[in-house]
């Protein structure tokens, strides 16, 4: 039976620690985190610099395995399933935005929205990607290189690329870091625009309190505890 | 230490454990090791062999001959004050009297008149007191002994004339130049060449004077001689001598370095990459230590200075290795040069570090410029600088220095020019056409598999490296599987390719006296044979008129116009000539008609009617072209582009020719005829084609060594591509594991990818080859080309077993844990 079906959590996390061993000892950069985020809720987690918020989401998300505690993600605990399954979940149900955008450099526009969709085998990739990129306003310069686009088109590029595999959960880390303030406003609007229309679950990190205010909830995280704002 | 030096020396230290540096040092390595290599082989055989100058010639000055010398000019030279002295050498077959089992070995003989050499000395073991061997004496090389198994105090049979070796010749000049000064040697003295019978009127042989005077003497003397020459003398000195041109060993040597030219590419090539990829990595460096405080100047002199330590370095190690190599080479070339090889000079010793720190200058300054030059603002935004026009067309012209040099380091500017086009244009090429097969192979796999539709976008992300890869690997193989076939094919193939009765014996300076002496000797021993009397004469005349005048540029250059023709006659057409237009004589005509070869016909655009004029040692003799004939050069029989009518040439002094075939027990014939008729020469094919086999095989050897200099340049290119673009893979593998792939499929990918390329190149590889075998058969030997099925397998497995373990070698796994911190520190 799929529980996805059944369960309005999206993510559930309980008594999360991730401490790292360095050469002058051991470094806890968290511990004990209870987190719920439900189905489609917007997230905000701010914090500074070296708060250990990516570190948070790489295990929200899946990509990493927490030194004690456990998640779940959409019925899933993460820690009982394999790479193969893991890589399973993230294709069908998870995406991402990052402050650097990271599109391959020698990929088109399309072939980069595209990506993902091939991962997760889908019927008619080319066609959906072209139809994200015309949804992000950029249905003319599919056959664009990364370097022949601007900043703000690279991380348009990067929110359809996130959006075309419908994803249940989306992950965007600082995604306007690298952008001058008006462009990372007409990105963020499209990324709420579209996370409004698909319904999907966002959790945003950010240190960017006005922008944190967008999203329905706030968490900071200070001192390796995680506290609503 | 001042400042800048301290930080040059620690950037260097720091930097060794990189990649591109590592892979720099080497190929900077490789680069003066073989540069080294071959300009001390090259230098030591000059000087040893062919340019030991007035030692090497044995005189100041030499009048070379392929006619007795005229005794006008002989007494006119005599009124000079110069020394003279006079030289004859020729081939002959020489035998131990006192066995009838050792086969006749074919050597080189010189007869020299005392004072000999005029310069330089001739060694010998034991010492002798005298320049010459006494009459009824010789001095043979040891290749001599060894072959005849005679010692020092034997007897050997040469002509009529029994000689005791009397010392074993152990270098002299005035070797002689061409195949001469490679067979084995054998001196005697001139006064005892008439009683052994071996030369007679026309016989083939080189006839020199050799002359030394003062510097002044012998200028006025050669500006005298030289408006004098006939065609068929020439004059040896040492300001005209250029032995090195045109003769086996200078072949030999140009082959090598052009072999090593595709080695001084990939160097190139790989110094080239990493340095950009180094330059790449050091703007943050570089704009902080900008930022700091340094300047330009001083920045660009820390790099500078980075290279010159490394080249330092890199120049005495590439010295040691160039010189153990060379000993090794020396090793294999010692059974095959008559003489030991004089240490090069020191100059010689400069040339690899040399081009070494043009490579290195030449394609480090561009980069490192624009390092000294990047914004400091560098440090703020973050972004690589874009090229500027003026850095790019410093980066052209460094390149384009740089093949300059290599090309004038080579010093045959054609032929490397062409390789050069040729790996260029062919390079290109083959990156194309693997990049569009893969993309071509990939379509159908992307219908079937999951793991193909990723395949395809990976092919797109991977084309530039792909395209770089497989052009390196291809030529590279093609390379290896072409030396590596030809080496064992080509001569086995061409010597089979003659039918089984071809014949492997000439018979050369037969005097007209011996002819039915030896038609019986012939019969006899059911030896089937035809003699074709053989003189000289230059073609002149074209319907009366002088013929020059008639020719066309291209015409003029005809091998036919440039030297002496051999002239036959016969009442019958040779059984082995096509008569292929016109009508054959049937008795003797009134009037002298010819027969004349097709490709001399054509090239000198002759018709049947025309009448051809011949100078015959100073008389005119006209014939009309009566018939064409089309003749098998390589038939090993006697041929002649002319043939007269019977009547026409008798009166004229001649010289008779044979060639026949013996086989096993039968080849004994060859000795007894010698031991029969002893003045002729005899010249067994075989004896000659083994000879010429060993060259090859050395050759091969030698070359092969290059070669395998040229594959590890070539695989610490591909290293380096695979390198290069290693991080860009490792970034790709974690974006595409966090957008949902699993480890295990990344892995997989890899493997197809490797697998495919490897195949595809492979595949390339055996086609480029077979069709490079194909133009060597058709082009050198005439042989239809043949398939090597073998090759079809071993380069596709090759070639992907190269990448598969290269790939997995430098392949670090990703954790899925590593991979969003990864995608993070690139932010």
């Amino acid at each position: 039976m799929d529980q996805s079906t059944l369960s309005p959590t999206m993510i559930e996390a309980q008594a999360l620690s991730k401490h790292f061993d360095t050469e002058a000892g051991r470094v806890d950069l968290f511990t004990g985190i209870d987190l719920v985020v439900t189905r489609g809720e917007s997230l905000a987690v701010i914090g500074r610099s070296g708060a250990g918020k990516s570190t948070l989401l790489s295990l929200l998300a899946g990509l990493d395995t927490p030194s004690s505690g456990s998640v779940s993600i959409d019925g899933h605990r993460i820690e009982t399933l394999d790479d193969r399954q893991r890589a399973d979940l993230r294709a069908r149900k998870i995406s991402f935005i990052f402050q650097s955008f990271h599109l391959l450099p020698e990929l088109t526009a399309l072939d980069n929205v595209r990506l993902p969709l091939e991962i997760r085998g889908a019927e008619n990739p080319k066609h959906d990607a072209r139809q994200w990129l015309d949804e992000v306003g950029l249905g003319e310069r599919t056959d664009h290189y990364p370097s022949q686009l601007s900043g703000g088109e690279q991380q348009r590029v990067a929110i359809a690329r996130a959006f075309a595999t419908r994803p249940s959960l989306l992950f965007a880390d600082e995604p306007t870091g690298n952008l001058d303030e008006e462009t990372g406003r007409t990105i963020i609007d499209q990324l709420f625009r579209l996370n409004a229309q698909q319904g999907t679950t966002l959790i945003l990190i950010t240190h960017d309190s006005e922008l944190a205010m967008r999203c329905q909830r706030r968490l900071r995280l200070h001192n390796g505890a995680l506290t609503e704002v | 230490m001042s400042l800048l030096p301290r930080l040059a020396l620690r950037q260097l230290r720091s930097q060794l454990r990189t990649t591109e540096w590592r892979a720099l040092l080497l190929a900077t390595w490789i680069a003066i090791t073989l540069t080294t290599l071959l300009t001390l082989l090259g230098d030591r055989l000059e000087r040893g062999l062919l340019r030991e100058s007035a030692n090497l010639l044995g005189a100041d000055l030499v009048l070379s001959s392929s006619r007795p010398l005229d005794n006008d000019r002989l007494a006119s030279i005599a009124t000079q004050d110069v020394q003279t002295t006079r030289v004859v050498q020729f081939p002959s077959m020489i035998s131990d009297p006192a066995s009838t089992e050792t086969p006749p070995m074919l050597v080189s003989v010189r007869a020299a008149d005392t004072p000999y050499p005029l310069r330089g000395e001739i060694v010998t073991q034991p010492v002798q007191n005298q320049a010459l061997p006494d009459k009824g004496e010789a001095w043979v090389e040891a290749r001599i002994l060894e072959q005849l198994e005679l010692e020092i105090g034997d007897l050997l049979q040469l002509g009529y004339s029994q000689f005791r070796i009397s010392a074993e010749l152990i270098s002299s000049p005035d070797r002689g130049s061409g195949f001469r000064s490679f067979s084995p040697q054998l001196l005697i003295n001139r006064s005892d060449l008439d009683a052994s019978g071996v030369l007679a009127p026309g016989s083939r042989a080189n006839f020199r004077l050799l002359m030394a005077g003062s510097p002044e003497q012998i200028a006025a003397l050669e500006a005298e001689l030289d408006p004098t020459l006939a065609d068929y003398e020439r004059l040896l000195s040492l300001r005209l001598d250029q032995p090195l041109t045109g003769n086996t060993l200078g072949n030999a040597l140009a082959y090598l370095k052009l072999a090593a030219l595709t080695a001084l590419l990939l160097s190139a090539l790989t110094i080239l990459l990493s340095l950009r990829r180094f330059s790449q990595k050091q703007y943050t460096r570089s704009a902080l230590l900008l930022n700091l405080g340094l300047n330009s100047e001083q920045l660009l002199r820390i790099y500078l200075y980075q290279l010159l330590i490394a080249w330092g370095a890199l120049a005495l190690l590439g010295l040691a290795s160039a010189a153990s190599l060379d000993s090794l080479v020396q090793g294999w070339l010692s059974t095959l040069l008559p003489q030991q090889l004089p240490d090069a000079t020191p100059l010689a010793w400069l040339s690899g570090p040399a081009l070494g720190l043009v490579m290195l200058i030449l394609l480090g300054l561009p980069p490192i410029l624009s390092l000294s030059r990047v914004p400091v603002a560098h440090l703020l935004r973050g972004d690589t600088p874009p090229q500027d026009r003026r850095a790019r067309l410093l980066q052209i012209s460094c390149v384009l220095l740089l093949a300059l040099t290599l090309l004038l380091f080579l010093r045959a500017p054609i032929a490397a020019l062409i390789l050069l086009a040729l790996l260029l244009v062919g390079g290109v090429l083959f990156g194309y056409i693997a990049q569009a097969i893969l993309t071509r192979v990939a379509e159908p796999l992307a219908r079937r598999l999951l793991l193909g539709r990723l395949l395809r976008l990976r092919l797109r992300q991977q084309r530039r490296w792909h395209r770089l890869q497989s052009a390196v690997i291809v030529l590279l193989l093609t390379l290896l599987a072409v030396v590596w076939i030809s080496r064992a094919d080509l001569l086995s193939e061409w010597r089979a390719k003659f039918p089984t009765d071809t014949p492997n014996y000439f018979v050369i300076n037969i005097q007209p006296w011996q002819r039915s002496d030896l038609d019986s000797f012939m019969q006899a021993n059911a030896i089937d044979s035809a003699l074709y009397p053989m003189i000289r004469g230059r073609l002149n005349q074209l319907n009366g008129k002088p013929i020059r005048p008639q020719l066309t540029p291209d015409q003029l250059g005809d091998n036919t116009l440039r030297r002496e023709l051999n002239l036959s006659w016969a009442l019958n057409k040779p059984e082995h000539n096509e008569l292929l237009n016109g009508s054959w004589w049937s008795s003797t005509p009134e009037q002298p008609q010819i027969s004349v070869e097709q490709d001399m016909m054509e090239d000198l655009g002759l018709k049947l009617g025309d009448r051809l004029g011949f100078d015959i040692g100073g008389q005119q003799v006209d014939a009309e072209i009566t018939s064409i004939r089309g003749v098998e050069w390589t038939s090993f029989r006697p041929n002649f582009y002319v043939i007269f009518s019977p009547g026409a040439l008798e009166s004229y002094p001649s010289t008779w020719i044979t060639s026949f075939r013996l086989e096993g027990e039968r080849k004994r014939l060859a000795t007894e005829m010698l031991q029969q008729f002893p003045s002729l020469t005899l010249v067994d094919i075989d004896q000659l084609l083994s000879q010429l086999a060993t060259w090859l095989k050395r050759l091969g050897d030698s070359s092969a060594m290059v070669l395998g200099l040229t594959l590890v340049c070539g695989l610490i290119l591909m290293a380096v591509t695979l390198l290069q673009a290693l991080e860009q893979r490792r970034f790709e593998a974690a974006l595409m594991q966090t957008l949902g792939a699993s480890g295990e499929q990344t892995r997989r990918l890899d493997l197809l990818e490797f697998l495919l390329l490897g195949l595809v190149c492979g595949l390339l590889a055996g086609l480029s080859a077979e069709l490079t075998l194909a133009g060597l058969h058709l082009a050198l030997l005439d042989v239809d080309p043949k398939l090597h099925p073998w090759l079809w397998v071993t380069l596709p497995a090759l070639s992907s077993a190269f990448f598969v373990l290269t790939g997995f070698l430098i392949r670090r796994p990703l954790q899925l844990d590593q991979c969003y911190r990864l995608l993070r520190s690139q932010s």
